[in-house]
């Protein structure tokens, strides 16, 4: 907390006028998604016609919305493969760029140099640009399935975690890497027993970053694994268009469903959460 | 340097297993996977997987593309190693584009069962796409609220009954007289909403605008165009002003219909009629609030104005033509054969056709009783049986790409919208033709 | 140390190594040959040259798309950074309730671009059709409905920069300038814009990179409607890619044109604002 904040002030006009639009800002930034809970009790042709009413008797349908909409975008399959893409691919991309990042910035050698500058390079560029020819390779190497996936996921997040990595690698002083080497230790046993944990914090932040991502991810998904293994974006966006049609109704239900994972999540890691987005923007 | 070196052998240790990782697999058991085009029915034909290889002893895989994403799955599926060994294609252009993985279908007991050998996909001698689902469209109308405005005292059309409709002047008078009596019927208006909502447009881009290119295509006498004049662009325009001008919803509102609203509106009695097929009964069925009852939901022609169109019937045809992979492995092609002859000739694969998958299949195999029970089919039938009548054929498969139905969509949407007027739209679409069909040469 | 780690370089940069070639690299090359090619499949490819690059301006979409992402990324990243900047200065003064605020206010960034999109669809929608109207009317409806939901989205995590960087600015520079007799306006002219440059550095740089880049939430919110008018870059490349056969080459010349475009706006964004935090 800063040292410039003067709590427990008294309470002034112009004081109370601060505390009520914040409020009111602060409420608009909920507001969307209350009223996605509010028409998920609604039929279809209520909730394009009547948004911001009060569900009645009419328009009333209970939880079918929920019923339904669960078995026509089988939500708790996508909900499985989701939870498994995201938690298996944040594992493996906190673990193996974090031993690439400590590796190529304590490697004085011109390629590691390289590589780094590659996985910055990396960072910029628009996922349209790799887009066609990835589901291709994809395919060809058999990597279209919810195991392959998280290596294309753990190609594409290496870029920014080693970056974040590798800038907090550099203000960890080298010392203590050498007292461990100079114990007799492998590179190996020094970096798992020593050096990893010394990198928990960014270790967090690059988590989350990722989990965000990869969670909420929909064009690789729907490009690679589409249509055998939906994720919860892919399975909401299917909800629209073609002969099926859109439910309107099924949707608000499955947009709640897909909303209460990340609140819970959220209101469980919030500490982690701001931190993390902090540290995570701060430059390496 | 030794780290150059290292590199290089990574390089080409990853180039080895690339070139290596896609070679075949060698599959063991003959299996099949079917490439479903319908979103709609995916949970039943994975139900229908399951039976076959329970009954049969042959593994069988369903993977099912996203509606308006098939042939974009199908490209990415055919690649790989285990590729769909039975897909679907829309008719001579999907043909085009898949001929080479098409397998020759002219000795297979499924062709020798087709009733109207003509409406397979022919090229040379051989038999490549083989339809397996009949489908109607036209005007679908609640026949309980049209008995209520023929009843009424001071209905301004002096004909009987939905019966005497038989051109698009009556049509129009009786939908313009609806229209004004709306309070005294109970109705919102007389069609259901235009949908123009993303995605949701194709009821006019793709079916509706079938009818001004199968009569061209008939003045022409031909089955296809480079290019095409739009000769009945008028009649075009008058069905289309017809259903926005007498709609539940006002024109500025249509964005944000969806088909699934459409179908809602029907169901509940809010609108008379709606234009879409007979797989629409399955949503009118399934409507929590469904006050329609099934007798009274019936056909009627898309009737334009055309000459002589007293003898137009409904829109029959199909775009689900069942191909087997010529590049799979030859026991897998087997089995997939095995497969279409279990669906379309034994009791229980017939079953599962006529109750779960609901598809009319147009094959000596199923005798007259053997159909899905449903108000819109019965109809179909009726239409069908009608030797004075003929039906209007599907050509929206000869349309030339997705993106050319796209801008037909946007240019309609916006005429509706009264930002285009009909004669840009008539000149664009011509114009869209003619460069989309280019394209794909 | 350098000679000992050699040996282990396949265990630590290995796989990390592997998986960027298969996701990244490869493709990337890939992508800059494809680019001027025609093919259908992998396997079948011709050299055409330059003619996707021609073929990509044949019609005006891929320019239209062009004007319209950078039309929206300039009012979005204005508007988001103006407003994330003043609430966090609001929101580092020790109000009450501060905390219960920023959690409020962050929390929408955590969902995703094609849920977003939707929710503002049916929300906009709703709001429109009480002047009869609806989102895909007209352009300018889409437009503003996207600037609206990126707002909503990207407000509260810009948000949380600024506060970091407000929080690190010394306390005892502010209270100097505030004995010195400097009014508010002064003091945020003279100490805190210039002290919080590294922040707003990073914040321009991910609206702007977001903006520019958005693709989930354009394809829920508006796919574009009316016609083509609102579709983004990202949006043209994929209906380019997969709703025209015989176009996958055109695509990938569009792509390679974004990606250029986005390393020069990146190149250009980056010395201009490192400029400015060394001369402060």
């Amino acid at each position: 907390m800063s040292d410039i904040q003067q709590q427990g002030k008294p309470l002034t006009l112009g004081g109370l006028v601060i505390i009520l639009s914040l409020l009111i800002i602060s409420l608009l930034f909920i507001a969307p998604i209350l009223l996605v809970f509010l028409n998920s009790f609604k039929g279809k042709l209520f909730v394009i016609n009547t948004p911001f009413a009060f569900p009645n008797d009419e328009s009333f349908t209970g939880i079918n919305n929920y019923v339904s909409g669960i078995a026509a975008t089988g939500f708790f399959s996508a909900f499985g493969w989701s939870l498994f893409i995201t938690v298996f691919s944040v594992a493996i991309i906190v673990l193996f760029t974090s031993m690439t990042a400590w590796y190529i910035t304590r490697s004085t050698g011109r390629f590691c140099k390289g590589l780094y500058y590659a996985f910055v390079f990396a960072m910029i560029v628009p996922f349209q640009m790799v887009m066609f020819p990835l589901t291709k390779v994809a395919n060809f190497l058999h990597l279209d399935n919810p195991l392959g996936i998280l290596v294309l996921y753990l190609g594409f997040g290496s870029a920014q975690s080693v970056f974040l990595f590798s800038g907090f690698v550099k203000s960890v002083p080298i010392a203590v890497e050498e007292a461990a080497t100079i114990d007799g230790c492998t590179p190996i046993r020094a970096y798992f027993s020593v050096i990893f944990p010394m990198l928990a914090p960014i270790a967090v932040t690059v988590a989350i970053l990722n989990a965000m991502w990869v969670w909420n991810d929909f064009l690789l998904p729907n490009l690679v694994i589409g249509s055998e293994y939906r994720t919860i974006p892919v399975a909401v966006q299917y909800l629209r268009g073609g002969y099926g049609s859109i439910d309107w109704g099924y949707m608000m239900a499955m947009i709640g469903l897909a909303v209460i994972p990340i609140i819970i999540f959220y209101f469980v890691c919030q500490k982690h959460i701001i931190q993390g987005v902090t540290a995570g923007s701060v430059k390496g | 340097m030794k780290k150059n070196k290292v590199f290089r052998y990574l390089l080409s240790a990853l180039m080895a297993a690339a070139l290596f990782g896609g070679c075949a697999k060698k599959n063991a058991v003959p299996s099949v996977y079917l490439l479903n085009f319908k979103a709609e029915i995916q949970a039943q034909w994975e139900e229908v997987a399951a039976q076959f290889t329970q009954e049969t002893g042959i593994p069988m895989k369903v993977v099912t593309a996203a509606s308006g994403g098939y042939e974009q799955t199908l490209r990415s599926e055919i690649a790989k190693s285990a590729p769909p060994t039975v897909f679907n294609i829309n008719g001579p252009v999907g043909y085009k584009t898949w001929a080479s993985y098409c397998a020759d279908l002219k000795d297979t007991q499924l062709y020798s069962w087709l009733l109207d050998k003509s409406m397979a996909i022919n090229s040379g001698s051989g038999v490549y796409g083989i339809p397996y689902a009949v489908e109607t469209y036209g005007i679908i109308y609640n026949d309980a609220i049209m008995r209520k405005y023929f009843a009424l005292p001071n209905k301004a059309v002096n004909i009987a009954g939905v019966g005497d409709i038989k051109n698009f002047a009556t049509l129009k008078a009786v939908v313009e007289d609806m229209t004004k009596n709306k309070a005294a019927l109970g109705i919102g208006g007389v069609f259901a909403s235009t949908s123009f909502s993303p995605g949701e447009d194709w009821r006019w881009q793709t079916h509706l605008a079938n009818l001004p290119i199968y009569y061209e295509y008939q003045a022409k006498n031909v089955g296809d165009l480079e290019k095409i004049e739009l000769t009945y662009t008028k009649n075009y325009q008058n069905i289309f002003d017809l259903y926005i001008n007498n709609s539940i919803t006002d024109r500025k509102m249509i964005g944000s219909k969806t088909v699934g609203d459409s179908m809602s509106e029907f169901a509940l009695g809010q609108v008379a009629m709606v234009q879409n097929g007979n797989w629409g009964w399955s949503q009118i069925a399934g409507e929590s609030g469904n006050v329609v009852k099934p007798e009274d939901v019936k056909f009627l022609p898309i009737y334009t104005g055309v000459n002589g169109e007293e003898t137009q019937g409904l829109c029959t045809g199909t775009e689900n033509f069942i191909c087997v992979n010529a590049r799979a492995p030859a026991a897998d092609q087997e089995a997939s054969l095995k497969l279409l002859e279990w669906l379309f000739n034994t009791p229980a694969g017939k079953k599962n056709v006529i109750e779960k998958l609901g598809f009319v299949a147009p094959f000596s195999t199923f005798g007259p009783q053997e159909r899905p029970e449903d108000p819109l089919v019965k109809e179909m039938f009726r239409y069908l049986d009608d030797s004075g009548l003929n039906s209007v054929a599907w050509n929206f498969p000869t349309f030339p790409s997705q993106e050319f139905k796209n801008e037909l969509g946007a240019a309609l949407y916006q005429y509706a919208l009264g930002n285009k007027s009909w004669d840009d739209l008539t000149k664009e679409t011509v114009t869209s033709w003619a460069t989309e069909k280019a394209a794909i040469q | 140390m350098e000679k000992s780690l050699k040996k282990y370089f396949l265990f630590f940069v290995g796989p990390t190594l592997i998986a960027f070639l298969i996701a990244f690299v490869i493709p990337f090359i890939a992508g800059i040959i494809l680019s001027f090619a025609r093919f259908t499949t992998m396997t079948d490819i011709s050299w055409v040259g330059f003619s996707n690059y021609v073929r990509a301006f044949s019609n005006s979409d891929f320019v239209n798309a062009l004007k319209f992402s950078a039309l929206f990324t300039v009012v979005s990243v204005i508007i988001i950074n103006v407003a994330a900047f003043s609430l966090a200065l609001l929101l580092t003064r020790g109000i009450m309730g501060t905390n219960i605020f920023r959690t409020m206010i962050f929390m929408p960034n955590l969902i995703g671009g094609i849920v977003l999109g939707y929710i503002w669809q049916f929300i906009i929608n709703g709001f429109l059709s009480i002047f009869g109207v609806t989102i895909t009317v007209d352009a300018k409806y889409g437009f503003w409905g996207l600037v609206i939901l990126s707002n909503w989205q990207f407000i509260g995590y810009m948000m949380i920069i600024f506060i970091a960087g407000i929080q690190n600015i010394p306390g005892d520079i502010m209270e100097a300038a505030t004995i010195d007799g400097a009014g508010p306006f002064t003091v945020l002219r003279k100490i805190t814009i210039p002290l919080v440059m590294p922040s707003i550095t990073i914040t321009l740089f991910m609206t702007i990179a977001n903006s520019f880049k958005m693709f989930d939430q354009n394809l829920a919110l508006t796919a574009g409607a009316p016609g083509k008018e609102t579709a983004m870059v990202a949006l043209d490349i994929y209906n380019t890619f997969y709703s025209r056969v015989g176009w996958e080459g055109v695509g990938q010349a569009k792509a390679l044109m974004f990606f250029l475009v986005v390393v020069v706006i990146t190149l250009v964004q980056l010395t201009i604002t490192r400029r400015k935090e060394i001369t402060n």
